[in-house]
């Protein structure tokens, strides 16, 4: 029957959408963990450089390297470091909630889709 | 009584806090891992105050490698402070930085410590009512078989 392949095909095409989605998602996921220990880890440094005194000696690690760098601009980097990676955070919230919607969606239209060729088996069955 | 879950909600619910168990005990081993290596830092300090200068020390070039080093200063330390930032401090400002980390670490602990517990109370009375329901299930299938109330039924 034309209409069962039609719905079978439709809903694997569904389930491959949905699965490509929860990757995207799971992906997205892992990189905002990530986004939230570089910022404890900022905020740690940070709080540590507020600590120091005005003629503290600060290096940072630019590859195998240690460059001294004057501690005003090293609490400027980090305070910059900090805001860019909170409003990566944001975006990556948003996203992320986006991705729940579709998911939702998906797992509506699957539902639907599952139904349908439950019911046209059945009546196939009969017939 | 009040609304109650169902079975499914009840064991979903464990699994949940199951996960969360899990979690809270990695993360307060790890707390634990970070915060024995600031103290052994610490130590490290501590004992190179009896170092005096020009002492002779061997320098690990590579895990099986040295060379002969002599100390130039021995109160004057590089700290990692984290985002590859490092800051010069002398003896007593760097024991004080690794004192400072332990003490948040071991506030950090108590705090996880503390969720744990609070999980374990819930895993346990979560456990306790799905026992009840089962009971309960076991109790009310063996009615149903009585071969006497099934007479009475018929």
């Amino acid at each position: 029957m034309a209409s069962l392949e039609n719905t079978q095909k439709k809903l694997s095409d569904e389930i491959s959408a949905y699965s490509a989605l929860q990757k995207d998602y799971q992906k997205n996921l892992a990189a905002r963990e990530q986004l939230d220990s570089q910022l404890n880890e900022n905020i740690i440094v940070q709080e540590e450089l507020e600590l120091l005194p005005e003629d503290a000696n600060v290096f940072k690690l630019t590859g195998p390297a240690l460059i001294k760098h004057d501690l005003h601009d090293a609490k400027e980097n980090v305070g910059n470091r900090i805001k860019y990676i909170k409003d990566e955070i944001k975006k990556i919230d948003v996203l992320l909630k986006d991705l729940e919607k579709k998911q939702a969606t998906r797992r509506d239209s699957i539902n639907k889709l599952q139904q349908q060729l439950q019911q046209a088996q059945v009546k196939a069955a009969v017939n | 009584m009040t609304p109650e879950l169902n079975m499914l909600q009840l064991s979903s619910a464990k699994q949940q806090l199951d996960q969360e168990m899990e979690l809270l005990a990695s993360s307060i081993q790890q707390l634990q891992a970070a915060k024995s290596k600031y103290e052994e830092s610490e130590q490290c300090v501590i004992a190179q105050k009896n170092v005096s200068e020009n002492n002779e020390i061997l320098v690990p070039l590579t895990g099986s490698m040295y060379v002969i080093g002599k100390v130039k200063d021995a109160d004057k330390f590089m700290v990692d402070i984290g985002a590859g930032y490092y800051v010069e401090k002398n003896g007593s400002n760097t024991v004080e930085y690794f004192k400072r980390k332990v003490k948040f670490l071991n506030e950090q602990i108590e705090k996880y410590t503390k969720l744990l517990q609070e999980k374990i109370q819930m895993r346990d009375s979560v456990l306790e009512a799905l026992q009840f329901r089962q009971q309960h299930l076991l109790a009310a299938n063996s009615t149903n078989l009585d071969p006497a109330k099934l007479a009475q039924k018929s």
